[in-house]
């Protein structure tokens, strides 16, 4: 925790990186993807931080909620390893709901943490016919293991995606409801 | 060999240093990646203990759940293996090398060495003086670890590890052997990927140079126990969940050079077909179903497969319109792995299939 909390603080510090508040209501997240949310978020904002949208609630070291939307065919979906040591995970259009959470599952995962997955089936998402998974996420770091959930669906070859992960003894159950909401608020603009 | 090391005083850098491994040994205790089977961790410490000779009360052997390959060992005595090392030791004899190894860096204090070349070199000391003697080391020490050990350093490792391995009677052969097929995991790789090294061989000297020293040592006094037989079936009942995690790595071509060399290696091959079937499945190339779904097929003819293995033949099946065959290989997943948390997912692919 000491280390992740130093790595974004050294972000924050640097002046590149703002978090800027996202109020209730209608949320257009990239091109194609719209939320509705109920409460305020905070949304990070820096370069170098990967295609998704990140958002939290208790701050980026406690829960984390990341929004994809329109990636493309080739596409990473986080930030590139700088040291080229760790692997990169990559969308590929053809991919079925497995092998989008086996991505998301490597990329998590990059660092050492065990993830578990507890479920994955067939959910509406972003008024389309795609999936939810659950999983368990054991952070290497600081051995703080966490809940998360995820919802995709492949629209025109492109990954829409949310996934959120917090501390599974108070912070998954104090946001999970609020964020199950905006998964089922999820429009994919055809 | 060195006497047993009295633990130094706490005044003293290395004392300093031997606290902080203290602590990590406790958190490591405490960890959920901690392997709390002592039958496992009891036989690795074994292993350990025959090499160790006079130093074995003071070696503590930790498993830890990771899938890369790794082991270290701290100037406390805290000894970590992680499961990504285990799964790619084919036998007592090359466990025993790597474990030698990293005795080797004990008996020669080497961390301690660096610690202090570290400290003579850089202008951090009196900045993290700040942090009092423990926190100095300690930052020192991280220091330290990202430069890892000499080149020399490493080659004494691994000189002393052979001399362990074979006053212990085990094959020094196969030292040389576990660099060699490191060597062909890594050369695997996509060009751009090279760089991204193990944990352990980014500090360590050329691999192929390695490889060729232990061979010219175990060629001075040939002969050996390689413990094959005693390690495979230890290491049997986690194999499913050490090839899982594998797998999850994302890294494929390292997979299918690891996974290929253990096929070739052992009669026991229907996990290890059935892991690589579905590398092949995910990373979807061309020609890949066809190698996933003939190690799958090979998988199911031997008998004992995982579940796993027929539902990567059902997505197959479904992607190639192969309907009929999906389902029966859906379904077959279904009653192997009643309680697998992707069954409502499958279920609803039946559904379609079944329209």
């Amino acid at each position: 925790m000491k280390t992740l909390t130093l790595a974004l603080s050294v972000v924050v510090l640097a002046g590149c990186a703002a978090m800027a508040k996202v109020d209730s209501g209608d949320r257009t997240v990239g091109d194609r993807l719209a939320v509705n949310i109920e409460g305020a978020w905070n949304h990070l904002q820096a370069p170098g931080l990967g295609p998704a949208q990140t958002w939290t609630r208790e701050g980026l070291t406690v829960d984390q909620l990341l929004l994809y939307s329109g990636i493309k065919n080739g596409e990473l979906v986080h930030a590139p390893s700088r040291s080229g040591r760790e692997k990169d995970f990559a969308f590929r259009a053809g991919m079925l709901p497995d092998e989008i959470v086996a991505m998301y599952e490597g990329m998590l995962t990059r660092d050492g943490s065990s993830f578990k997955l507890t479920r994955l089936e067939p959910s509406p998402f972003g008024g389309l016919k795609g999936f939810r998974f659950d999983f368990v996420l054991t952070r290497k770091l600081d051995n703080v293991v966490l809940s998360g959930m995820g919802w995709g669906v492949v629209s025109k070859e492109e990954l829409f995606a949310i996934l959120y992960m917090a501390p599974r003894l108070v912070f998954f159950s104090r946001h999970a409801a609020q964020v199950e909401k905006i998964a089922l608020s999820a429009k994919v603009r055809e | 060999m060195p006497a047993r090391f009295a633990r130094p005083e706490v005044g003293t850098d290395e004392g300093g240093l031997w606290a902080m491994m203290d602590r990590q040994e406790t958190r490591l205790q405490r960890s959920p990646f901690a392997i709390r089977d002592a039958g496992l961790r009891d036989y690795v410490q074994e292993i350990a203990c025959r090499l160790g000779g006079t130093h074995c009360p003071d070696i503590r052997v930790h498993l830890v759940r990771t899938p890369m390959f790794n082991a270290t060992m701290a100037p406390n005595g805290m000894m970590q293996v992680w499961t990504g090392l285990m799964l790619r030791m084919d036998n007592e004899a090359q466990l025993a090398a790597v474990l030698g190894h990293e005795i080797g860096h004990y008996v020669e204090r080497h961390t301690l060495d660096r610690l202090r070349d570290v400290k003579s070199r850089t202008a951090f000391a009196q900045f993290l003086g700040a942090f009092g003697l423990i926190g100095m080391v300690g930052q020192l020490a991280t220091v330290a670890g990202a430069f890892g050990y000499s080149r020399d350093q490493e080659r004494d490792a691994d000189r002393i590890g052979a001399v362990l391995m074979r006053k212990a009677g085990f094959d020094v052969a196969e030292a040389s052997r576990v660099w060699a097929n490191l060597v062909a995991e890594v050369n695997s790789r996509p060009e751009a990927e090279r760089a991204a090294n193990f944990p352990l061989f980014a500090t360590h000297p050329g691999a192929e140079e390695r490889a060729e020293t232990l061979a010219k040592l175990a060629a001075e006094a040939p002969g050996g126990e390689t413990g094959r037989e005693a390690w495979q079936a230890k290491i049997r009942p986690y194999r499913r969940e050490w090839l899982a995690e594998e797998i999850k790595r994302g890294r494929r071509e390292e997979s299918i050079t690891l996974l290929t060399r253990l096929i070739a290696g052992g009669p026991e091959q229907a996990d290890y077909l059935a892991a690589r079937g579905e590398v092949y499945r995910l990373r979807a190339q061309e020609k890949d179903f066809d190698a996933a779904i003939a190690d799958f097929t090979a998988a199911v003819a031997l008998g004992g497969e995982t579940p796993e293995a027929h539902r990567g033949l059902a997505y197959i099946f479904r992607q190639r319109n192969q309907l009929p065959e999906a389902r029966a290989s859906f379904q077959r997943y279904i009653e192997a792995a009643p309680q697998a948390p992707d069954v409502a997912m499958i279920r609803s692919y039946l559904e379609e299939l079944g329209k």
